[in-house]
């Protein structure tokens, strides 16, 4: 029995040792695809810099007033925006094709399954990414808006729209990743429709004697001739 | 961008660029009568507006005067500084092409502008060698507020010449400052700003000529934020551009000016400003989340002590405000936050100091206004050294 037993062990130990030597090859493949585009895209930022520098790409897009370019990435100029997101694409670009190879040596039915969800998880997360940014911004921009028009539910419109577009992308990232489709259909649904009937309530009813106050001393306020103060 | 329908063969002595809204054509027509009326010895091309088909026929010009229709100068009110910028790239083409000495540029409204504004803009350029001449409007205490409140003390502080309408909109040009502005804003959306700020830093010699009242378009309530945006965005920029000029400049020199001063007394209306302050309230409220990103939390806490105060005691200190001013135009250039969204964020602390002036002010002379705007220059000219610090050392120096 004992001698069935090691047997056993051996052919599970081969087996097992079999599958990560299968893989390894693919495993290698996939690293050195990596490590290759990580250098191809540092070589390929350093040289897109350089001729963006020379061509004076930031005042160029502004004299085209293109300027809407850099504002949902504030903090870096619109040629460290372009070079990132090549290095980026080549970055990935290497990720894919190793993938590919791993995909090629892949044995068993789990790693290619795996290895098919990936791309699935890659994009949701950069949904993810790419929905916070927007909510971000357009909060941002809704309550500055607002307090500029004098709104005194800025904040409420503001914290409305970050979670329109949050529910928005949790609902496109699980779509993405296959989670419970149905149910996030039916969930974002309801909770989508009652946001925007929570707000509409809020306004129409809740909220009646507070716009009403607003749009009172909007109308209160004098004609523009007649204002003194003249801000030009 | 077609060029104007300039002749290579022609030439001119100078050129008027009269850079007005399409929809006024009869205002255009009269101006533009009234120059032609200016007996002048030297040659001159009259750049102007397409005038409508029909009634809009250009009057008939003296020998020595060449008119030119060109659509770059047509100006269109919602989008003022780059169809400013179009239409003083135009004329400087057409300055260019006819080899002009002086080119005088006249964007303000029509109706107010006459044949002695082209005068006192070209004459100190043709014959005492000035680069530019910028212009001085007969105003009351609260018109202009921009200017009163950020564009002049900003660019008095920073390149130390008292140039009381940097942007003008009307200006007196050399070719040699032309072709500089040229040169250096090939890939710059705005000429407008520049156009102060390069003659000061290239060294040229300039001036400014008193013209009298201006007449403006109605203020957009509405558009304010918009409007600080579009009038700061190119301002900022030249501070980032012009920053290792001006970190060497020291104090403030007056300059040359021409024609007669005139100051329009204050209305004697009673002034509301409790709408100015409620929106600075609404403001320090709301958007305490993104001052902190630009302002340092001194300033944070002396506006939040502000938005407490009552109407008649409510008071922006000038040191405050001018702080204020140069924390956002250092977060402009860190791009702390969204270009658009943080000028648009500084409207509710503008419009507190506004309120704060408007109270001070409330029933004071012409001269007490003009004492009052001096002691807001000096309180710039004085908090100058906290924003050299703050631009070579943004992380380091924030109290």
């Amino acid at each position: 029995m004992w001698e069935q037993v090691r047997q056993t062990l051996n052919q599970s130990t081969v087996g097992a040792l079999n599958w990560l030597a299968g893989l390894l090859p693919g495993l290698l493949a996939l690293l050195v695809a990596v490590l290759c585009s990580l250098v191809l895209a540092w070589i390929a930022a350093a040289i897109l810099r350089r001729v963006l520098n020379s061509i004076h790409f930031d005042e160029r897009l502004e004299s085209w007033g293109l300027t809407g370019v850099a504002e949902y990435s504030p903090q870096h100029t619109p040629s460290l925006l372009v070079t990132r997101v090549v290095a980026w694409a080549i970055v990935l670009a290497g990720l894919v094709l190793g993938l590919g190879a791993v995909e090629a040596t892949g044995t068993s039915e789990l790693t290619m399954r795996l290895f098919d969800y990936l791309p699935n998880v890659a994009v949701a997360i950069v949904v993810v990414i790419v929905g916070v940014i927007v909510a971000r911004y357009l909060a941002r921009t809704v309550l500055i808006e607002s307090v500029n028009m004098n709104l005194h539910y800025a904040r409420l419109l503001s914290l409305g729209v970050k979670w329109l577009v949050m529910v928005c992308t949790i609902a496109m990232a699980l779509d993405h990743l296959q989670i419970g489709s149905g149910i996030v259909h039916l969930a974002f649904g309801i909770l989508f429709g009652g946001i925007v009937l929570a707000l509409a309530l809020a306004v129409g009813l809740g909220s009646k004697e507070l716009v009403s106050r607003s749009l009172e001393r909007e109308s209160r306020l004098p004609a523009d001739t007649e204002e003194p103060i003249r801000h030009i | 961008m077609a060029d104007p329908p300039v002749e290579q063969s022609e030439s001119a002595d100078a050129v008027i660029g009269l850079i007005s809204a399409g929809r006024d054509h009869h205002s255009v027509e009269t101006t533009i009568a009234h120059i032609l009326e200016t007996p002048v010895p030297i040659r001159v091309a009259l750049l102007h507006p397409p005038l409508a088909a029909g009634n809009g026929q250009a009057p008939a010009a003296p020998s020595n005067w060449l008119l030119i229709a060109s659509p770059q100068l047509a100006f269109d009110p919602s989008s003022f500084t780059q169809s400013l910028g179009e239409g003083i790239r135009a004329t400087s083409d057409a300055a260019r092409k006819l080899n002009s000495r002086a080119c005088a540029l006249v964007a303000s409204d029509l109706s107010a502008a006459n044949a002695d504004w082209v005068n006192l803009l070209l004459q100190p350029v043709l014959e005492q060698q000035f680069d530019l001449v910028a212009p001085c409007y007969a105003r009351h205490a609260f018109e202009g507020m921009i200017n009163r409140a950020i564009v002049y003390p900003l660019v008095r502080a920073l390149y130390g010449k008292r140039i009381r309408n940097p942007m003008g909109p009307d200006f007196g040009v050399s070719s040699r400052l032309l072709e500089r502005v040229s040169k250096a804003s090939q890939a710059r959306a705005h000429a407008l700003p520049s156009l102060a700020a390069e003659a000061v830093t290239g060294g040229m010699p300039l001036c400014q000529a008193h013209l009298g009242p201006r007449n403006y378009a109605a203020p957009d309530w509405t558009n304010l934020s918009s409007l600080l945006a579009r009038v700061l965005g190119p301002l900022f920029l030249d501070v980032e551009r012009y920053a290792a000029h001006w970190q060497r400049a020291r104090g403030s020199q007056p300059i040359r000016e021409f024609g007669q001063p005139m100051y329009l007394e204050t209305p004697q209306s009673a002034m509301d400003v409790s709408r100015l302050i409620e929106s600075f309230q609404l403001g320090a409220h709301n958007l305490q989340e993104i001052w902190g990103l630009i302002l340092p939390p001194s300033t944070l806490v002396e506006l939040r002590r502000m938005a407490r105060t009552a109407a008649p005691q409510f008071r922006m200190a000038d040191t405050t405000w001018a702080h204020v001013v140069y924390d956002f135009a250092l977060a402009h250039r860190l791009r702390t936050i969204s270009r658009e969204q943080m000028l648009r964020a500084l409207t509710p602390i503008y419009l507190g100091w506004v309120a704060s002036y408007a109270l001070e002010l409330e029933l004071a002379s012409a001269q007490a206004a003009e004492q009052r705007l001096e002691r807001l220059c000096v309180a710039y000219e004085e908090t100058k050294p906290y924003l050299v610090s703050r631009w070579r050392w943004p992380d380091r120096f924030n109290p």
